[in-house]
């Protein structure tokens, strides 16, 4: 009798030290309440399943087939009650930290972004009301519009942040403003971040020496950093033709080590094949002489 | 010249020993070929490669036969074209285990493949840029002059024993006769196959230094910390030649016990060898030195990282007992005379073989595990790499397909040239056929 219950308790242990591995994933009370300013609506839906596919399907397969990747910590599927029976600010959370193995979606995906995922999610969910966005607007922080502008006397980019009041729009003062340029893979940040002033203004510097397209165009993008969350974010992204025209060939134009083998150097075509040739006359002139051998037969005494 | 014949060529035939022998290796090939099915059902994850560290024993693996095989080369051209007498016994089994070397290197480059049914794809979309398709070249070519320097200078031996040996197994007696090539002693005869390997033998110099130096290219062509060197073409062919020398003296070792060879592979043999192998390892040393003292004096971030890795970190045990059991004591013992009569060279061969296979584990995977950009939120069995049982059973796949191979040349020809020992000793092996 008591060698099975051992067995039991060390399986029962070993299971519960297992899950012990895996650490709750808390949501910050303070971030629970956090909600969508845009109505769920079957197209919002829709764009949010594109999203979806695109980045949580590999993991959590397609909702409600339970297809969900096998991996420890298990995905799930998203559309269990497990799921729906949480707060839009707990998913909105989850999405935008992650927890390894899932990827924050901070800098991947845009808050309006990670809404419309929710709100492809929340079509699964049975019973789901959507909190009114209308109602909680007023209290979910500043609604900033930004733009952006070359200063070609000041060489400066002039972004502009302009603040959405029921009054109408007025220059946002205060805001953080961070400037990125677009380069070959994901964006580089520009200077430090600036605060608008008075007018709404926040100037960055522009080096005259960066590198656009041929036509000298930078695709750049300013965006509201605000981590307190008294200011919405907000994104502009603008193509400025105020970079050095650059025509460089692309890497892989001509001749050369890396590129594919129609465009290999010349010596290394000639230097390969010669040896080849070289090395392999010898070998078959052998193999054939020696082959001769059989049909020197007499032997001359 | 009867003795000679008989003395060479006794072991020749199929005896219990040799059945029982083949018969372990067979079963031991096959229970190891069910590893590799497993991997072939479900893929490389089965070993223990993964994303970072994608090179493991295989590739190791790979390196060490290619190094091993590197030997026929050394004993039959370099020490043949100096004209030293004393290796012409050793030559064949040099060339033997280059060939078994060589011919299984390019199956264990399969075994580390994904999908090994896309392998015409190397040469379709081969790139002439791609140290890969040189590699595949230089190869197959040593290969091949391997086997022709294994079986030209047979063709006399071949036409001898088939005329006078009387117990060659009857269904070899064909075999002996289309490889003599109707040879009859003939001055032409002779002079083709004295020129051919002639020839071959100046060929294979360059072919055998490049196997090598563009196995290592496979390393030092990238900027890796551990593998961007510019010495480390010579530095993998020094070391091919301490790997080489030991198997040959181990082999040499394992023939004349079991084929009774002690009147033709003298102590004087054994003793030249050793010399061989301190002379080769002091080499392999010399590079050793500048391989780790150059980098390790200018200290850049990543070398400091992998050297210390290497000789304090999760290396080191491993790193130590390689470059001191492997290298180090086996030089120091190797000097004296009483070290390298038989049975000890043959344990010192042991070690520094032992150790060779171990280097070039060392060459491999502490690099692969430290890439430039960090490992980030992977699994822990993604950054440190423990081979797997499976990955274990179809490497010694490899070595026992290495047996096999030698086992079945040795068996079935002269270990030890026949022809060419009876002129050595002033016999004309010839005369006799005629009368
Ligand atoms: C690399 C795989 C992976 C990707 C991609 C991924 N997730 Fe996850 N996700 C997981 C894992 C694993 C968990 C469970 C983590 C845990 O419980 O510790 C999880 C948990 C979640 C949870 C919490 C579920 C619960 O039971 O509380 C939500 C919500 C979620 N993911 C949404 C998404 C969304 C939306 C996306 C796409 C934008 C996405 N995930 C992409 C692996 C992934």
């Amino acid at each position: 009798m008591k060698r099975p219950f051992y067995i039991l308790l060390l399986i029962i242990s070993t299971v519960l030290q297992a899950e012990a591995q895996n650490p709750a994933w808390i949501v910050p009370d303070d971030q629970k309440g956090k909600i969508s300013l845009l109505k769920f609506t079957p197209d919002m839906a829709k764009q949010g399943e594109v999203i979806y596919m695109k980045n949580c399907q590999s993991c959590h397969g397609i909702p409600t087939k339970k297809n969900f990747a096998a991996i420890v910590p298990s995905p799930g599927d998203l559309s269990e009650p497990i799921v729906g029976n949480q707060k839009d600010g707990e998913l909105f959370y989850r999405i935008t930290t992650g927890k390894a193995p899932m990827p924050e979606f901070r800098n991947i995906l845009t808050e309006d972004e990670r809404w419309t995922v929710i709100s492809f999610l929340r079509s699964f969910h049975k019973g789901y009301v959507q909190p009114d966005p209308e109602k909680l607007a007023a209290s979910a922080g500043r609604r900033i519009k930004l733009s952006m502008v070359y200063d070609t006397a000041k060489r400066k980019i002039m972004v502009k942040a302009v603040e959405l009041t029921k009054e109408g729009p007025r220059p946002a003062q205060g805001a953080v403003i961070v400037l990125f340029v677009q380069r070959y893979f994901g964006n580089m940040q520009m200077a430090d971040p600036k605060t608008t002033s008075e007018s709404g203004y926040a100037g960055f510097e522009w080096p005259q020496d960066l590198p656009g397209d041929k036509a000298g165009r930078v695709i750049l993008s300013a965006k509201v950093s605000d981590p307190t969350g008294s200011m919405q974010e907000a994104v502009v992204r603008d193509t400025l033709s105020i970079g050095v025209p650059t025509d460089k060939p692309a890497l892989t134009d001509t001749r050369a080590m890396w590129s594919t083998r129609d465009k290999s150097p010349v010596w290394v075509i000639l230097t390969y094949t010669l040896a080849v040739i070289v090395v392999w006359y010898f070998i078959i002139y052998i193999i054939l002489s020696v082959l001769d051998i059989r049909k020197i037969k007499e032997l001359n005494l | 010249m009867d003795k000679i014949i008989s003395d060479l060529s006794h072991h020749i035939r199929l005896n219990k020993g040799f059945f029982l022998w083949m018969g372990f290796l067979v079963l031991a090939l096959l229970a190891c070929t069910y590893a590799y099915i497993l991997q072939l059902r479900y893929g490389l994850g089965v070993a223990g490669l993964r994303d970072y560290i994608s090179w493991g024993l295989y590739i190791s693996n790979f390196v060490f036969f290619v190094a091993s095989s590197l030997v026929g080369m050394l004993i039959s051209a370099v020490l043949g074209l100096i004209g030293l007498k004393w290796v012409h016994p050793i030559t064949r089994i040099a060339e033997t285990i280059a060939v078994a070397f060589a011919a299984v290197a390019g199956l264990v480059i399969v075994m580390d493949m994904g999908r090994p049914e896309r392998l015409a794809n190397v040469f379709i979309y081969a790139r002439f840029q791609s140290p890969i398709l040189w590699d595949v070249t230089v190869i197959t070519t040593y290969f091949v002059i391997s086997l022709l320097l294994l079986f030209i200078p047979m063709i006399p031996d071949m036409a001898v024993l088939h005329k006078r040996f009387g117990s060659l197994p009857s269904w070899l007696k064909p075999v002996y006769k289309t490889l003599s090539l109707n040879w009859t002693d003939h001055p032409e005869q002779n002079r083709i196959i004295h020129r051919s390997v002639y020839i071959l033998l100046i060929l294979i110099i360059p072919a055998a230094l490049s196997i090598h130096t563009v196995t290592s290219w496979l390393f030092a062509l990238t900027v890796r910390p551990g593998w961007d060197s510019t010495i480390f073409g010579p530095y993998f062919v020094s070391g091919a030649f301490v790997a080489g020398s030991a198997a040959v003296i181990i082999a040499m070792f394992v023939f004349r016990k079991s084929y009774k060879l002690q009147d033709y592979l003298t102590d004087l043999h054994f003793n030249n060898m050793g010399k061989v192998l301190v002379l080769v390892a002091f080499v392999y040393l010399y590079f050793n030195i500048n391989e780790y003292l150059v980098p390790g004096y200018k200290l850049k971030r990543a070398d400091a990282v992998h050297l210390s890795e290497l000789m304090t970190g999760h290396f080191a045990l491993m790193f130590w007992i390689v470059q001191l059991g492997g290298l180090l004591i086996p030089i120091i013992l190797l000097l004296f005379r009483s070290m390298r009569r038989p049975l000890p060279l043959t344990l010192i061969s042991i070690a520094v073989f032992i150790g060779a296979w171990f280097k070039r584990y060392l060459i491999v995977v502490p690099t692969m595990s430290h890439p430039f950009l960090p490992i980030q939120h992977v699994p822990e069995n993604f950054r440190v790499y423990t081979p797997t049982l499976i990955e274990i059973a179809i490497t010694l796949f490899s070595f026992i397909l290495v047996l096999i191979i030698i086992t079945l040349i040795s068996k079935f020809f002269p270990v030890i040239p026949v022809v060419e020992t009876a002129r050595d000793k002033g016999l004309d092996p010839l005369k006799r056929i005629e009368s």
